[in-house]
């Protein structure tokens, strides 16, 4: 009796039904809207996200700490082989420091020679990781720094060593650092030292591959890759890692950065580069002047242009 | 009494909020930033399903889409459209609670399995009728045997330690709310 009762109010209630409706269009609505306009609801999303995440950093900051100290204490009962692997590392590391050292000087002589100025607009503003994109399916992290420092959609975010990810999504406190596994991630890239043109694709592995290469008997495992600069995305010449092979064949890049261990990053500034817009001027000789003779001597008007070679 | 009751009800419905909000914040934590070929269970899915078939009156519709609205914003998943499926299931599963609530366990963690089922399915769909990028198909079936399998687990959490269970006849309790 009790139970037909609330069955009745409960569930055939025809206004209740309509509620019902009403909610679920509005959901769907939410979810059309994104789809037509994406942009303008991932900056409501990442207003969301600059309100809400930091509310739970006073408790991510100990959690997170807590349980990083627990899986290091784990890592105390293979102290022997770690001992072992890294004495062995240092080995390498000695030889490497001798070669780095012995290029420092090569390089500063050769800098010298060219009278290169490095880009100085080239400055990093340093953030904190706050959380990552809490799904198996997405690759992102998100750090608290944001419009309040001047971050801007698009910018690099490396680590100390390695190009980590692109800025995408930026609320007031915090924005959203899409990583290179992830799978929306496409980065144009340089490998070394056979100057081959390719993307990274993320494709939700630790490990992307290495798509669109011209000509793949250039490439070896052990290059260095880094980016190119086309399309004006990155700066050019930032490391993203090496060159490896999978066993299927396939060219993949192992990651320079510290992707286990991510905590802080540095957001390179960038304000993008003048771009060319006069076909014209480049290539013809200025009005006026007399056409170069055809003795094969260049015109001195490049030097200018040393690059850091 | 009614008033005691009214207490309690609102106290339920902030606890589950505080659930959720506590799952959503440990998937947020930043410990595993290496994407490792695993996709763990929906846990909030799970639980959404569990309460609603015990008592649908602390899991109100407005609350589960308010809440995986959220979750969805937070997750980058496109927003509006898993909530609406989570809230699409809940009442399909409400719909079919009476004749389960006799039956045992069996029934009812198979109806919720082909619930789950439904909407997991439904959403690659839809993503894929509108050409959305989407996960790996192998992830998302991962992600929805494991939320099948940690569905009995959450059930006995839920009964055995935060006392949501079925009404029984004996309950005189819950019947003199109305909201």
């Amino acid at each position: 009796m009790a139970r037909d009762r609330a069955q009745g109010n409960e569930y055939k209630g025809p206004l209740r039904r309509l509620l019902l409706g009403i909610l679920i269009v509005c959901l769907l609505g939410v979810f059309l809207l994104w789809r037509v306009d994406s942009p303008r609801v991932e900056r409501f999303r990442a207003q969301v996200v600059d309100r809400v995440v930091p509310n739970f950093d006073w408790a991510m900051a100990p959690v997170t700490g807590t349980i990083n100290i627990a899986r290091d204490f784990q890592s105390y009962q293979r102290i022997y082989q770690q001992n072992q692997e890294l004495r062995r590392e240092l080995q390498q590391m000695k030889a490497w420091k001798e070669a780095a050292l012995q290029l420092e000087q090569e390089n500063a002589r050769l800098l010298d020679l060219n009278n290169v100025r490095l880009d100085p607009r080239l400055t990093y503003v340093t953030g904190v990781v706050m959380a990552d994109s809490g799904s198996p399916f997405r690759q992102s992290v998100i750090v608290n720094i944001g419009l309040r420092d001047g971050i801007v959609d698009g910018w690099a975010a490396m680590d100390g060593l390695g190009l980590v990810g692109r800025i995408s999504g930026v609320g007031e406190n915090t924005s959203r650092v899409i990583l290179l596994t992830d799978t929306s991630s496409r980065i144009p890239v340089t490998i070394q030292p056979s100057g081959q043109r390719a993307l990274i694709v993320g494709d939700n592995t630790s490990a992307p591959p290495i798509d669109f290469l011209e000509d793949k008997a250039q490439v070896r495992p052990g290059d260095r890759v880094i980016t190119s600069g086309d399309g004006g995305i990155f700066p050019a010449g930032l490391l993203a890692g090496q060159v490896a092979l999978d066993p299927g064949g396939r060219f993949r890049l192992r990651l320079a950065a510290d992707y286990e261990r991510l905590e802080f990053l540095r957001v390179l500034r960038e304000y993008g580069r003048p771009g060319i817009d006069t076909p014209g001027s480049l290539i013809a000789p200025p009005e006026g002047t007399p056409a170069p003779a055809q003795s094969g001597s260049r015109p001195a008007t490049v030097t200018g242009e040393a690059t850091n070679g | 009494m009614a008033e005691r009751s009214t207490l309690k009800l609102w106290l339920m419905r902030a606890f589950f909020v505080s659930l959720c909000a506590a799952l959503m914040f440990w998937r947020l934590l930043p410990l595993n930033t290496l994407p490792d070929g695993l996709a763990g269970p929906d846990l909030m899915v799970a639980l959404a399903f569990a309460w609603v078939l015990r008592r649908p009156e602390y899991a109100p519709p407005l609350l589960v889409a308010l809440i995986f609205l959220v979750a969805d914003l937070l997750f980058q998943r496109p927003p509006g459209l898993w909530a609406a499926l989570v809230v699409m299931g809940c009442e399909a599963l409400k719909t079919r609670a009476p004749g389960l609530r006799d039956m045992g366990f069996l029934p009812e963690w198979l109806s919720a399995a082909a619930t789950m089922t439904a909407i997991w399915l439904l959403f690659r769909i839809v993503l894929g009728l509108l050409f959305v990028p989407q996960a790996p198909l192998g992830l998302s079936l991962m992600q929805l045997a494991f939320t099948i399998l940690v569905y009995p687990v959450i059930v006995l959490i839920s009964s055995a330690l935060f006392g949501v269970r079925k009404i029984r006849p004996g309950d005189a309790e819950s019947l003199g709310v109305r909201i």
